[in-house]
């Protein structure tokens, strides 16, 4: 693809790439953001390329995907360093910030209690309006595993959301 | 509650999840530009480093195959060779020595 077109195609999922990346970092903007530029930098050196095998927005989600799922690890062992314990320090605070929109913050600590392949495969599909096979093929799951996560996490959330005032 | 009416309320807590992301996303050139520009700037330090390895294997391979010059046979001299102390071997008697006078054959008067 050519730089110019695969510039434009980006710049166009933008927001909806990083509306993903906030699920994928449990709403944290810098971290969404830190995602984002290291799956831009991933596809502009090559080390991700798009292979025409789905579409260019599923390709694209799966790369924020892995870049997020790559970060989240690398934290996770940096906070388990021995040196750290050694020191007091700790890692980096995964704490939401606190939103003024308070509705929506509800419903993301709700998204927050499930089990990420759950919260994704419901973020892909009912903020995304992706198909559960094309969610699969961005969390890189078979469609039967998408499936059942779609369905228990839809019913945890509908659960958790059950005494909340939500539309 | 249908099935349907669970699916609109799942959409429409998404949209409120989602609700402030306008608001906290990056412009895209803040995302985009970043990482564009050391990839131009590697790009060309890259180049600067194949150029100069370029450059040397062209010079080194043209120092190995280039035809040697043939050395200079050495000059013919036909003079002799004087030393600048040979002076001192001038002595009078030298010229005494070599033209010693040729002696008569026996029996001349």
């Amino acid at each position: 693809m050519a730089s110019l077109e695969l510039e434009r195609q980006i710049a166009a999922l933008h927001p909806a790439s990083f509306a993903w990346a906030l699920a994928c970092t449990r709403w944290n903007a810098a971290d969404a953001e830190e995602v984002l530029q290291s799956a831009y930098l991933s596809i502009l050196e090559g080390r991700a390329r798009f292979d025409g095998r789905s579409t260019f927005r599923t390709w694209l989600f799966a790369v924020v995907r892995n870049i997020a799922a790559r970060a989240r690890r690398r934290r996770w062992l940096e906070s388990r360093e021995p040196w750290r314990a050694l020191l007091g320090a700790s890692a980096p605070d995964p704490v939401e910030p606190v939103l003024a929109e308070e509705r929506g913050a509800r419903v993301r600590r709700a998204l927050g209690t499930l089990p990420a392949r759950q919260r994704e495969v419901l973020d892909l599909v009912f903020f995304h309006e992706m198909t559960v096979e094309e969610a699969a093929e961005v969390m890189g799951v078979s469609i039967g595993t998408a499936r059942t996560h779609y369905h228990r996490g839809k019913l945890r959330l509908l659960a958790l959301l059950g005494t909340e005032d939500l539309p | 509650m249908t099935p349907g009416d669970d699916e609109a309320r799942l959409r429409a807590a998404m949209v409120e999840a989602h609700r402030e992301d306008a608001r906290r996303m990056p412009r895209f050139e803040t995302t985009w530009d970043p990482v564009r520009r050391p990839r131009t700037q590697r790009a060309t330090w890259r180049w600067a480093v194949l150029s100069t390895v370029a450059l040397a294997a062209a010079v080194g391979g043209w120092l190995v195959a280039r035809p040697k010059p043939t050395p200079a046979p050495w000059p013919v001299v036909g003079t002799r060779w004087v030393g600048p102390t040979d002076f001192l071997l001038e002595t009078p008697d030298q010229i005494t020595l070599r033209s010693l006078p040729t002696l008569a054959p026996r029996g001349f008067p």
